[in-house]
């Protein structure tokens, strides 16, 4: 019995063998930060320059991360029940961060610098 | 009966600024109908007194943690009404509901007469002891006595944000005293 051949299937078979295929980016890796009791998970997280960090909030009252500095380089804005929010690592550094609702929540990101030529797209 | 002792421990403890008034009352055993009216009568004390806190507050810091009390005891609230409506139960008034009503009352009076800087340590030492308090009735009374899973799940679910909301307090309380 011959196996009828889909549009998609030759595509993927044309991208297998393409040149192409070189040009492919990976995309660069999320960390993902739940805020739930009152507190961030983890707490402490370390990134690289490029990484996407995505809060999202497992609790029933609202939440922000937020710089506690300015300009603030994080600001989720605020996070209702069961929202998320993505943020980009940007210039290195250490940044601290705290739920402006709730000031007894800490957290630190910690974004280390891309090697030089090894800068990732996303 | 231990649990007995607790209960009355934690009903006088509700009371916070009026402890005379649960003296004869009796220690009372909670059903779920009754946890569930607890919980949102705690809601609806704290919320009542953030709302005076508006009126009466110049702080910044005192003004925003005011804030913060109307939003999570109301989604607390909204949330334990969802799910009292799921579970069929109808919240039943109970001698804790009534001396956390009292207790309010009492706090209420003491901090209409105040204002600016008088008003803002009176209300976050209310703070500092209602949630305090209101800790305390989860860990002995109300986690322990509810027999419904789900319920007894929200209620472990919110204690982190009653214990946070004691924590901020307590920092706003020390901030007043630094700032005499």
């Amino acid at each position: 019995m011959m196996r009828r051949v889909t549009l998609p299937s030759l595509l993927v078979a044309t991208l297998a063998v393409s040149p192409l295929r070189r040009a492919v980016v990976t995309p660069a890796p999320s960390r993902t930060v739940e805020v739930s009791g009152l507190a961030y998970h983890p707490a402490d997280l370390e990134v690289a320059q490029g990484d996407t960090i995505i809060w999202i909030n497992r609790d029933i009252v609202p939440h922000t991360a937020t710089s506690d500095i300015s300009p603030r380089a994080i600001d989720t804005g605020t996070l209702a029940a069961g929202d998320s929010s993505r943020y980009v690592a940007g210039r290195a550094g250490v940044y601290r961060y705290t739920c402006t609702f709730h000031p007894t929540m800490q957290g630190r990101l910690v974004v280390r610098a891309a090697p030089t030529g090894a800068q990732k797209q996303s | 009966m231990p649990q007995r002792f607790a209960a009355t421990a934690v009903a006088i403890a509700l009371a916070v600024w009026s402890p005379s008034m649960l003296a004869a009352q009796a220690a009372p055993d909670l059903n779920d109908a009754e946890v569930a009216d607890v919980v949102l009568t705690a809601d609806n004390i704290d919320i009542d007194l953030a709302r005076l806190a508006q009126t009466r507050s110049k702080n910044a810091e005192v003004l925003k943690f005011a804030g913060t009390m109307i939003t999570d005891h109301s989604a607390v609230n909204a949330k334990a009404t969802a799910l009292a409506g799921k579970l069929g139960i109808t919240p039943e008034n109970s001698a804790v509901s009534q001396s956390l009503l009292a207790g309010a009352r009492t706090a209420r009076a003491a901090l209409e007469p105040l204002q600016g800087t008088a008003f803002d340590e009176g209300y976050i030492a209310r703070e500092v002891a209602f949630h305090q308090a209101v800790l305390d009735a989860l860990d002995t009374l109300l986690i322990p006595t509810t027999s419904n899973a789900e319920l007894k799940q929200l209620l472990v679910s919110v204690r982190p944000a009653i214990a946070a909301h004691l924590a901020h307090a307590q920092m706003l309380q020390r901030s007043l005293v630094a700032a005499k």
